[in-house]
């Protein structure tokens, strides 16, 4: 066993890098296997600069780690503040997708039955990022909401990325999911403009009211026009016979989408008040 | 400090379920890293970069340290490996304007030599090129790929050094 030790003025000298090569290896080789010798390095150390360094890991051990969707997020090039914010959306939970996953099987289910089924399947359709939306925000389901209302980013904006996500999202899956009805053609992009009309008049709408009574009554407002409107031409087929899907319908659709975002643009200070109800 | 009567390796053991283990690792080992990267990099910043990413694969995968060795050796190991993924990872500018500098930074951050008097001489009498690769392969411990990413040249140009080197030695030595 070899005694040698390094001197406190030895290890100084190595610490302040001016020792030779030969000593400086023989310290190095030395301190991988004597704790005496560590101890002395560590009094010879810039104890600021180690506990910054510290301060930096236990940082990084405290950070929570990214969800699978937020790290795909981040991979698409999303900021990594805004990846955290979209991910702790409500509505963009795994069991929120699970629950529109399924609905839509069974609604597509049945729209392969017959015609009447695929008109159940176009009214239910924008219904799904509706109440996606009425879910991304709100003092009521938000479990980040108190959170957001102290953050320096304004509640407007915050409401347009998780808005704009779900329905994003929602858009694709349902609409993934309509390709596979046979037989309509483009009618079965027929939800598609409609599903974003009400979806931002819903927004539009929770200007004044809590998010989650703006999406039910623009819900409620959808599947009564929907059903209720008058029917066009009897005896023909029950898809061109319901207003919302045929050509004039969905321009209204498309005028009453472009107003809706209009009317948030113009009141968008009013998003960031928190509403009591 | 209750950290201070546990061996290395008890620490090691408990880094995931108490905090204040790997507190003990750092305290004892973070220093002389610091020392031994800051001379074979002289860029601060990015030996306190590695020194954090080194202590935190510590407390990711205690378990990777196989038991056999000091935990010193092992956390060496993980030191200078990650400090030459810092460096490959240099943006191309910065890589570039550092070629010139290499054989100097070679000879800079790479020391060698033995307390024994011949041996010392020995290795001081070769170019800082040899010596280079003498220091990253026998003393730091790297492969022949690690050692020419950590010095940036080829991996042949390590080996051929290496034989030079060894020939070099043999006859001083002799």
């Amino acid at each position: 066993m070899t005694v040698w030790h390094a001197s406190e003025e030895l290890v100084r000298t190595y610490a302040d890098g001016r020792l030779d090569r030969a000593r400086a290896a023989s310290i190095e080789a030395h301190v991988i296997a004597c704790a005496a010798c560590r101890a002395l390095t560590a009094r010879a150390s810039d104890r600021d600069r180690l506990d910054r360094i510290w301060t930096e890991v236990t940082d990084a051990i405290d950070r929570p780690r990214r969800t699978p969707f937020e790290a795909l997020l981040v991979a698409l090039g999303v900021r990594e503040h805004v990846a955290r914010l979209v991910g702790a959306t409500p509505s963009l939970q795994v069991s929120w997708f699970a629950a529109v996953g399924l609905s839509l099987g069974f609604a597509l289910v049945a729209a392969h039955g017959s015609t009447r089924s695929v008109l159940a399947f176009l009214v239910f359709a924008p219904l799904i990022p509706l109440i996606g939306v009425a879910l991304a925000y709100g003092p009521r389901i938000d479990p980040t909401y108190e959170v957001g209302v102290a953050a320096p980013l304004r509640g407007f904006r915050l409401l347009l990325i998780r808005a704009g996500a779900v329905v994003v999202s929602s858009i694709l899956l349902v609409g993934v999911g309509s390709l596979t009805i046979p037989g309509v053609g483009w009618k079965a992009a027929a939800w598609l403009v409609p599903a974003l009309a009400v979806s931002l008049s819903a927004l539009a709408l929770s200007s004044w009211i809590e998010p989650t009574y703006a999406a039910g009554v623009v819900g409620f407002g959808w599947v009564t026009l929907a059903v209720g409107s008058p029917l066009y031409a009897r005896g023909a087929p029950i898809l061109d016979r319901i207003v919302a899907f045929r050509l004039e319908g969905q321009v209204a659709f498309a005028i009453l989408g472009v107003v809706a975002a209009v009317v948030i643009a113009a009141r968008a200070s009013h998003f960031d008040v928190a509403h009591d109800s | 400090m209750r950290g201070a009567e546990r061996s290395d390796v008890e620490l090691l053991e408990a880094v995931r379920a108490d905090p204040q283990a790997l507190r003990s690792l750092y305290d004892r080992h973070a220093p002389w890293l610091v020392m031994r990267l800051s001379r074979r990099c002289s860029d601060p910043e990015v030996v306190d970069q590695v020194i954090q990413d080194t202590f935190l694969a510590v407390w990711k995968k205690p378990g990777a340290y196989q038991g056999r060795g000091e935990v010193a050796a092992w956390i060496w190991g993980i030191g200078i490996r990650r400090l030459i993924d810092h460096l490959r990872r240099r943006p191309t500018r910065e890589v570039l304007t550092h070629q010139e500098e290499v054989t100097v930074s070679a000879e800079e951050h790479v020391l060698l030599g033995v307390e024994h008097g011949d041996l010392a001489g020995a290795l001081e009498s070769l170019s800082p090129e040899l010596r280079a690769v003498v220091q990253a392969t026998v003393l730091d411990g790297l492969t022949t790929r690690e050692a020419s990413k950590l010095l940036g040249i080829p991996t042949g140009t390590v080996k051929t050094r290496m034989m030079r080197a060894k020939a070099q030695l043999r006859g001083e030595l002799a």
